[in-house]
């Protein structure tokens, strides 16, 4: 006869958590969603820093002149196409073009235009060649051409603005807000930037159009080199009606728009733990109370007051592991969910993916889940394994 | 009768009083016995006379108020409880009336489990009791596919495997019909045979008379102790 008592404690504990499947399912659901949420906020934090860097680094960009006011808020706008009420003047570009630190620099004028009727407002951007070097993703599709003149009607759409509004190089058509008639002379690949939705024309044109003659919105700027970017702050910041906001206090800027609303999803999802530890706990209860007579039959087997506590908190750290496993899991799954619902709160979220799921993500929400299980279960445990064996073995349930 | 010369098991004085709220309750009264190496004893008396309390006290899962118990040669009754658990896991096994399989594990498991809290390997040992109680067949079965009668031989199993001094047994045959019963009866006087000392709280009036004494009790006092 072959046996083989291939079980400890551990595998009691496991086989005990298979006797009422349903209780242990609701119990690990309850740990799974809040690890899961746990998980999204924390990923969402790393990949909104990182989607954001990224971002700014394919600009290209390393500093912005925007128009006296709140720089970061112009700033913010700028790059993510908000359109703004205030403007600098042309000759701004001039001096910033002049400065020795300065690469290249690109104006930059910025319109929004309401079209209540399809229930959007599109943002149309004038703009030179300069602006070019400035955005090196930029990839015109087959047939597509740059502006044939500064002064020309003729508009490079974004990708997905030329989907939404049905259009192809060569087409043209008229815009009753702007009262005038474009030409479409190019189509933008798509890059997974704000400038997808964008439509683009040339500066003059722009000015024109929305009455801002030798006005602009901002000025993008590249610097020969980034370690020069303290003095040529210092320098362009004394442009009349101008102030000088750099990439990194950009970052900083953001990471603080988003704040708010981290906040409120941590106040979630300390909630979501604490309820999955108290789902935990009541679990745990019930199992004594349950199994108390065991518990009275085991302490007559010889089983120690420890091993008692032993069982049950592995009981419990099982089911908190098994939430975190399902949870972490279900965050991956339901991740492109979680990042719309972030999105819809977060206004200039970068385009890219905003959750990044990373080793260490993963290990801290582990972490948790198990701090979970082990303090939630440390109570029901203890009263366990101080039930006296004689009142243990004389329950009734 | 059976010859026999050790003590495995003394009481002096033993009383046990419960305080129900202002009430006290005299469980055992003054009771004095002593039991040598390899008896078969039957407890028997009325309900509440005192059989399960006595039963308890002798397996160190409770304590006496007065009097002292001494189990092969270690005084019981002033354990801690970290003492009295190591010696119901090495002298003492239990058999209850409920059979107390554990649901979720097999019979051979379920016969292993005292060696899991004693931290020892017995497998060879499951092996021999199992074939002892005539279940080798069943050992992978879990216990809701055995019958009562098999369950409470895989419980007797169980009791044994630690290969302790005393088997105590409360109403053993409690919960089955007489053909079962009477197997189990003749499983306890084969495991006395083989020198295994037996206490059996019992109103079933074979198992009692098949002990070979009989200690009866009423209202907590030890009244005749018959030598069969």
């Amino acid at each position: 006869m072959g046996i083989s008592p291939t079980f400890g404690i551990g595998g009691l504990a496991w086989r005990n958590l298979t006797r009422r499947p349903f209780r242990t399912s609701l119990t690990v659901s309850g740990v799974s969603v809040a690890v899961a949420l746990l998980a999204s906020l924390l990923a969402f934090g790393k990949g909104y820093e990182r989607e954001l860097s990224r971002e700014l680094d394919a600009m290209g960009i390393q500093m912005m002149l925007v128009p006296l006011g709140c720089p970061y808020d112009a700033a913010a706008r700028v790059l993510k196409g908000n359109a703004l009420d205030v403007s600098l003047p042309a000759s701004a570009f001039v001096k910033a073009k002049q400065d020795s630190a300065v690469q290249d620099a690109a104006p930059l004028l910025m319109t929004t235009l309401p079209r209540p009727a399809e229930g959007r407002t599109d943002l149309w951007v004038g703009v030179t060649s300069e602006i070019r070097p400035l955005k090196p993703w930029w990839k015109l599709t087959e047939g597509s051409h740059w502006f044939s003149s500064d002064t020309s009607d003729s508009v490079i759409l974004g990708a997905e603005a030329a989907e939404t509004e049905l259009r192809r190089v060569g087409d043209s058509f008229y815009s009753p807000e702007t009262g005038r008639k474009f030409k479409v002379c190019g189509v933008l690949e798509r890059s997974g930037t704000a400038d997808d939705s964008q439509f683009f024309v040339p500066l003059k044109t722009a000015q024109s159009m929305f009455h801002q003659p030798d006005r602009l919105t901002a000025i993008a700027i590249r610097l020969k080199d980034p370690a020069l970017t303290g003095e040529a702050s210092t320098r362009l910041q004394t442009i009349p009606g101008a102030q000088v906001v750099t990439m990194t206090e950009m970052m900083g800027t953001f990471l603080n728009l988003v704040g708010s609303v981290r906040t409120l999803i941590q106040s979630l999802a300390a909630l979501a733990v604490l309820i999955s530890a108290l789902s935990i706990l009541t679990t745990m209860l019930s199992t004594v109370l349950e199994r108390t007579n065991e518990i009275g039959l085991f302490r007559a087997m010889g089983a120690s007051r420890s091993q008692v506590f032993g069982l049950l908190a592995l009981e419990s750290a099982f089911l908190a592991i098994l939430g975190s496993v399902f949870g972490v899991l279900l965050a991956g799954v339901a991740g492109s969910g979680v990042e719309r619902v972030v999105r819809s709160f977060v206004s200039l979220a970068p385009q890219g993916r905003l959750l990044a799921l990373t080793s260490d993500v993963i290990l801290q929400c582990c972490g948790v889940g198990l701090l979970i299980g082990i303090g939630a279960g440390v109570y029901p445990a203890w009263r366990a394994s101080r039930l006296s064996p004689i009142e243990a073995l004389r329950w009734e349930n | 009768m059976k010859s026999v010369d050790n003590v495995v098991l003394r009481a002096e004085s033993l009383t046990k009083i419960y305080r129900r709220g202002v009430e006290e309750v005299r469980a055992l009264d003054g009771v004095t016995f002593s039991i040598e190496e390899g008896e078969f004893v039957s407890i028997v008396g009325q309900s509440g006379s005192g059989k399960t309390t006595l039963l308890n006290l002798i397996g160190c899962m409770d304590t006496p108020t007065s009097g002292t118990i001494e189990i092969d040669g270690h005084e019981t009754s002033r354990l801690s409880d970290r003492q009295s658990t190591r010696l119901r896991s090495e002298k003492i096994g239990f058999v209850f009336q409920h059979f107390g399989l554990i649901p979720t594990l097999s019979v051979e498991e379920n016969i292993m489990l005292p060696t899991l809290f004693a931290r020892r390997a017995a497998k060879g040992k499951a092996s021999e009791l199992l074939e002892q109680v005539g279940l080798s067949h069943r050992h992978k079965h879990r216990p809701h596919e055995l019958s009562g009668g098999e369950m409470q031989r895989v419980a007797i199993a169980r009791a044994l495997i630690n290969s302790p001094a005393l088997l105590l047994a409360d109403e053993p045959t409690g919960n089955l019909d007489s053909t079962n019963g009477e197997a189990i009866l003749r499983l306890f006087t084969d495991l006395n045979r083989a020198g295994l000392t037996i206490i059996v709280v019992t109103h079933n009036p074979a198992l009692a008379d098949a002990a070979h004494r009989q200690l009866n009790l009423q209202d907590g006092h030890l009244l005749l102790e018959s030598q069969l």
